[in-house]
């Protein structure tokens, strides 16, 4: 993206937009075994063979609240919720946006990744990282 | 496993928990410690070793805290577990006098939060991914919350009823930081922090320190001192760090930490849920209460509202849960919240929680969890059984 080198961008390590937002997890070549964001070395054969690849795009709303009081920083009232990408066995926690937060979510929707504003620098301007959104 | 020392703890002291932001935590320390070794009848010389648990009081606070009771030279380990801390530090004087290494051990936990917050979620870790992203811990507790009514049928009123009920137990806790009793309507018409936790479903920003002086069963038998005061026995200790929920799947349960560490003090002690009289759990989160004592094996999972609409968790009921008001209502000053509730559970052992004695209380259990990191169940979980 063109403003990409003016963007103040958080965990960019952990997500791509090309072609399109996805998380990037941990997959090792020797268990399968998925992890976000990824390990030094796989949990469960205690391998250091973990490849960086994207999850899919679109996961499962585990469950999510609305921030009404936060650190500072953020803005409120915010979305946060638990992402299932099931076929991975991952969990993610993240930010979920929404046009009406209050009646556009629900537990068990499919969401998925976008790259939004998450927060503010101490100068004030916005600070990109991945979230997620209902699937329209 | 090596054969291991009975320990004891044999002086208990605390501070009333609130805001006191003009106390630095070594003065709260040096009280709560003091108030400890004076209660075991020791001379406060013979305290081989101090462990001191806490999360934002900065360099050497164990040790800032003996000089001004006259105690240094000795070793001083700082522990630091999240909200475990407090917990974490018995844990550390529990197995070096069981393990043989020292007779007599200092354990407090210190905290004083205000000094560096009037209210809102505790600062977490920045370089805690999910934290930088906006993650407090009433937001992850509102997220197990949301799920947990959705799953098992539960309403918020539900959630209400624990914090009534402990406020109603904090009203007679003298220590307690709220004492005013409450009612459902007033908790849900409190404002929302994170959907579905009200504030009172929080529990408050505040501070105070809690110490226990621990012996083991050869050195308590030789030693002169005040036989009125009844040791408690140790009767298990065990400390666990939470477990990955990616690599084990999506099934890994917010409680599988507290089920797992339970599971290990039940067998150490050799006792059972049915055989605890008066328990304290880390309900830093009305939900909390809920899942935590089906962890804890007091209830089927998602029946753990049954406790709370039938009233046996009630400080006189069949299981007391939190008779001194817990978290929410004694209060959590992060490092010092363990040793509080372990210097609960030695005082309703003792008999001498005047005006909420928990009825011919002979075993009780303490549990506490500290903090969260991505993609794990919690930072620290530590639980033990105590006895007379």
């Amino acid at each position: 993206m063109s403003d990409n080198n003016e963007r103040r961008v958080l965990h960019a390590e952990f997500f791509t937009e090309d072609p399109e937002p996805r998380l990037i997890g941990g997959k090792s070549k020797s268990s399968g075994n998925w992890t976000f964001p990824p390990y030094l070395a796989d949990p469960v054969s205690f391998t250091d063979d973990v490849e960086h690849l994207p999850l899919p795009r679109n996961g499962i709303l585990h469950s999510f609240t609305i921030v009404r009081r936060s650190l500072p920083d953020f803005t409120v009232p915010f979305g946060l919720g638990l992402i299932d990408f099931p076929d991975q066995k991952v969990r993610v926690m993240a930010q979920v946006e929404a046009d009406d937060l209050e009646n556009d979510l629900s537990l068990g929707m499919e969401v998925e990744t976008i790259i939004g504003t998450v927060r503010k620098a101490k100068d004030g301007s916005d600070i990109y990282s991945y979230k997620f959104r209902p699937t329209k | 496993m090596a054969n291991l020392r009975e320990v004891y703890i044999i002086g208990v002291g605390q501070t009333p928990c609130g805001k006191f932001p003009n106390k630095a935590a070594h003065v709260l320390g040096r009280e709560a410690c003091w108030a400890a070794i004076k209660d075991s009848g020791i001379h406060a010389r013979d305290i081989e070793i101090g462990f001191c648990g806490h999360v934002y009081q900065g360099m050497g606070v164990g040790q800032r805290t003996l000089k001004d009771i006259g105690l240094v030279g000795q070793p001083v380990i700082n522990v630091e577990g999240a909200c475990g801390s407090g917990t974490l530090s018995l844990w550390e004087a529990w197995r070096t006098i069981a393990y043989g290494q020292q007779d007599i051990a200092l354990a407090w936990g210190v905290e004083n939060l205000s000094k560096i917050m009037s209210g809102g979620p505790l600062p977490l870790e920045e370089d805690d991914i999910e934290v930088a992203l906006g993650m407090s811990m009433p937001g992850l507790y509102a997220m197990r919350a949301k799920k947990y009514l959705d799953e098992y049928g539960v309403s918020e009123e539900t959630l209400a009823k624990v914090v009534v009920k402990s406020r109603k137990h904090a009203a007679k806790n003298p220590i307690a930081q709220f004492r005013k009793e409450t009612t459902i309507e007033a908790v849900l018409n409190d404002p929302l922090i994170a959907d579905p936790l009200t504030r009172s479903m929080c529990c408050p920003v505040g501070d105070a320190s809690a110490a226990v002086v621990l012996v083991d069963g050869e050195t308590l038998k030789r030693m002169k001192r005040d036989t009125t005061r009844l040791p408690i026995k140790i009767l298990s200790c065990v400390a666990q760090s939470g477990g990955y929920a990616s690599a084990t799947g999506l099934t890994c349960d917010p409680s599988e930490n507290v089920a797992r560490t339970s599971q290990m003090a039940y067998e150490q002690a050799g006792l059972g849920p049915k055989d605890m009289d008066t328990v304290e759990i880390h309900d830093a989160f009305a939900i909390a209460e809920l899942i935590v004592a089906e962890a804890l094996g007091f209830a089927k999972k998602g029946e753990g509202s049954r406790l709370i609409e039938e009233e046996t968790s009630n400080y006189d009921g069949e299981i007391a849960i939190n008779a001194s008001g817990g978290l929410l209502s004694r209060g959590h000053p992060v490092g010092a919240t363990g040793i509080l509730q372990t210097v609960e559970i030695v005082n309703q052992l003792r008999g001498e929680a005047t005006g909420y004695q928990v009825p011919n209380a002979k075993v009780g259990l303490i549990e506490t969890m500290g903090g969260a990191q991505p993609a794990m169940d919690g930072i620290t979980c530590v639980v033990s059984i105590l006895g007379k």
